[in-house]
């Protein structure tokens, strides 16, 4: 069956009310954002993924694949933004077959809100949709209670204030490409060194009326250099205490081998040549 | 609004729609918010769901926008059905239908505007509970429990145009100014026999222009 | 008739290879057989009129309404099977309901008539049901000013509706007649059942476009084209049962009722008089005749 499965909230309940702490839903530090300018949107994003206080991977992508030009950045609980988005992407090219037209941004984000909304923030699913289709240029936000906003530069997720401040420095209108990428990146690194749940890389996507260019990893801010001492532990670093040798012929009296023969009843795994 | 859900986005707003001596003027500040954080300092709290049929919304972003979509969907089909325009009533009656159905679900303040050359300008009402009022004015959201004294001193029947802008302007100002969830531009929709106007003013200039765009 | 034997008029969902169907033909005989039905589309109003068929002295006179109230504003009328007209009525009552639990006030006339047009029209299309037996025929008001959103708080500011071009009206008199085919057209004055070709002739006279037939004057226009059509069948009896419908301003304030006995009464004998010409005028001539 799909959807979800709330029977768990009566055993939390009950576990919460014997004084137990409730489990807490895993929330993926972030730092998204995006930024149209002159013929085209750029959306960034860093790449660290965290679970609790541990970074679970230091080089995710937070950057989906919705229809050739169009992309969304996730921010919010990892597997809800991974699951909407690919659940999106795949009505949304069914529709574009139906319709024999371009899928355009509006209906990507009405799609995105009315299933976010439906779900009452159960989805944790905070989004940035980005990209161009035949009307135009276009950007907007989606939060995972399902409202939206329309703005020409947007930053979501645990690093979006620090991200937004470069924005509210920097961002001038009608910028050009170049001017445009690098603010984004700039904004992702301000998240990246400030804000503790985003890090690692910045992930860049610019959409374009003529195409869209994926940069991954497009700044490496983090490499892990090489460690300036030997930290191997010479031979002997370890005193030894007590020595003792068996011999192969003695080994029956610690453990019991047995012969099993090849052609066994059972079947055997058959393996191609 | 203390029964939003967790991080949920709010409008901590200040709304207002009145009617004057050709229509209405709608207005709202610009201010949307999560928790603390100013999460749309140019928002657009000013929908239109048909022609000139226009709304003000307050409290939960994500529920007014959907019970917006819901609404500007019927009115259109209400249109294309019976081959006339619908009336400011029929959008309040379902706006209200909606509001007072899932009152226990939703936390919408909507104010509803609506112009026609029948029924003139026309200002509803749907505060929380999902009941409907019809008012020659009526303020909503946060901000609004600081202007009640403002309206009610300086509002008259029969403003024109400039008043009527001047009046608007100047309770959404007393309310930015006193209410922290309010904020930004201010932005205006009027609507009269000539179709929809925006206007929007902003703070840099202490929201003297630069009106319609 | 050319389709008997043929096998084109047993089902609704088969058309006869030069295009009917049989079926709804003779739905339509079942209503040419009906009490003749009129409306009056008035300036000021609707009025709706029928011959009602005695069929038996212990009938108590007076009962067994052939007029329905579909809502306030709505009133309906129909000839032909009379189980069929109730059933017709309880749709169009669901109709009204429906859209004034959505959109919170009166239905429209033209609204309701293009619904149930519709809803007839589905019994002509499945060979499960057969087509319904009557014509009918819709009156009703629409207001012509604002009304309150049913369930609105308060009766709302005296002040206020800036803008308003007090030169446009809108709303006022509708009259509809839906056929068994589902086929419907608004009209001026509209007939059906047995006498309504006499009836439509009346009506012609009246020259109803105009709109300048007042809804009092209609009144006694309804009465007495009920006994006109009646002569045909003069060896029935049968009561003539009145419903008119005005605007706030009349006798009814935008509603559906019942004509005032008092007025129905006074019609009825404007009619029968009118209807023995001969002797009335001799009667009136005698008096003012001057003698030699």
């Amino acid at each position: 069956m799909p959807g979800f499965d709330f029977s768990n909230h009566a055993r939390n309940a009950a576990l919460h009310a014997q004084g137990f702490p409730l489990p807490k839903a895993t929330s993926t530090g972030t730092t998204i954002v995006g930024c149209i300018f002159d013929g085209g949107v750029v959306i960034a994003a860093d790449t660290r993924a965290t679970s609790g206080p541990i970074v679970a991977d230091k080089n995710c992508e937070k950057l989906h694949y919705i229809s050739p030009q169009i992309w969304c950045a996730g921010a919010g609980t990892a597997a809800d933004t991974e699951f909407t988005t690919a659940l999106i992407s795949s009505q949304l090219e069914l529709h574009a077959l139906s319709t024999g037209r371009k899928p355009r941004v509006v209906t990507c984000m009405t799609m995105l809100k009315q299933h976010l909304f439906q779900h009452q923030g159960h989805i944790g699913a905070y989004l940035v949709v980005a990209g161009v289709d035949p009307t135009g240029v276009a950007l907007f936000t989606v939060h995972a209670h399902g409202s939206t906003d329309k703005l020409p530069y947007v930053t979501m997720g645990s690093g979006s204030l620090a991200a937004m401040s470069v924005f509210e420095t920097l961002w001038k209108p009608n910028m050009n490409r170049e001017e445009a990428v690098k603010l984004a990146a700039e904004a992702i690194q301000a998240g990246i060194f400030n804000d503790l749940g985003s890090g690692s890389n910045v992930d860049v996507c610019v959409i374009t009326k003529e195409k869209t260019t994926l940069m991954r990893n497009y700044i490496r801010p983090n490499e892990r250099e090489r460690k300036q001492k030997s930290y191997v532990f010479s031979r002997g670093t370890t005193a030894v205490l007590r020595e003792k040798v068996i011999e192969r012929v003695d080994i029956g009296k610690y453990v019991t081998v047995h012969e099993v023969p090849l052609e066994a009843e059972g079947e055997q795994m058959e393996v191609d040549t | 609004m203390d029964h939003l859900k967790k991080g949920e986005v709010n409008l901590g707003t200040t709304i207002i729609a009145i009617n004057f001596k050709d229509g209405v003027i709608l207005g709202a500040d610009s201010r949307t918010t999560t928790g603390a954080y100013i999460a749309n300092r140019v928002t657009d709290k000013l929908t239109q769901v048909h022609d000139t049929i226009w709304c003000c919304r307050s409290g939960s972003a994500a529920d007014t926008q959907a019970v917006a979509d819901i609404v500007q969907y019927n009115l259109e089909q209400y249109g294309v059905e019976y081959d006339m325009p619908p009336t400011t009533q029929t959008a309040a009656a379902m706006f209200q239908e909606l509001c007072y159905h899932n009152k226990d679900r939703l936390s919408a303040g909507i104010i509803i505007a609506g112009y026609d050359p029948r029924h003139g300008g026309q200002v509803y009402s749907i505060p929380l509970g999902g009941s409907l009022h019809k008012q020659s004015y009526a303020i909503g959201g946060s901000g609004s429990t600081y202007i009640y004294g403002y309206c009610h001193a300086n509002w008259r029947e029969g403003m024109t145009e400039e008043e009527g802008i001047n009046f608007v302007k100047g309770a959404l100002q007393e309310a930015i100014k006193w209410d922290g969830s309010s904020g930004g531009v201010i932005r205006m929709v009027v609507l009269t026999a000539k179709g929809a106007v925006r206007h929007v003013y902003l703070p840099d200039n202490g929201y003297t222009g630069p009106g319609t765009k | 008739m050319t389709s008997i034997g043929t096998g084109y008029d047993l089902s609704n969902s088969v058309f006869s290879p030069d295009g009917r169907n049989f079926q709804v033909e003779y739905a339509t005989k079942a209503v040419e057989n009906g009490g003749t039905a009129i409306g009056i589309r008035c300036k000021d109003g609707v009025v709706l009129a029928v011959e009602k068929i005695i069929t038996s002295k212990l009938l108590k006179p007076g009962t067994n309404k052939r007029i329905a109230t579909v809502d306030k504003h709505v009133g309906v009328v129909s000839s032909g099977l009379v189980p069929d007209g109730r059933h017709f009525v309880s749709r169009a009552r669901d109709e009204a309901s429906s859209w004034r639990r959505f959109i919170k006030g009166p239905i429209h006339t033209s609204v309701l008539a293009s619904r149930l047009g519709s809803y007839v029209q589905m019994y002509t299309l499945y060979s499960s049901v057969r087509p319904f037996g009557v014509t009918t025929i819709i009156g009703g008001w629409d207001s012509e000013d604002e009304l309150p959103v049913d369930g609105e708080v308060g009766s709302g500011p005296k002040v206020g509706a800036g803008g308003r071009d007090e030169s446009l009206r809108s709303g006022g008199p509708g009259l509809y007649m839906i056929e068994p085919s589902g086929l419907y057209w608004g009209y001026y004055g509209a007939a059906t059942g047995k006498g309504r070709q006499a009836a439509k002739g009346e009506l012609e006279k009246l020259n109803l476009q105009n709109g300048t037939l007042s809804l009092l004057d209609g009144v006694k226009e309804a009465a007495r084209i009920i006994y006109v059509a009646h002569d045909d069948s003069k060896d029935k009896d049968f009561e003539l049962e009145m419903t008119w419908i005005s605007g706030k301003d009349g006798p009814t304030k935008g509603r559906h009722e019942e004509v005032p006995a008092k007025l129905r009464e006074e019609a009825e004998k404007a009619a029968k008089k009118a209807l023995e010409p001969d002797d009335e005028e001799d009667d009136a001539a005698r008096g003012d005749r001057m003698e030699e």
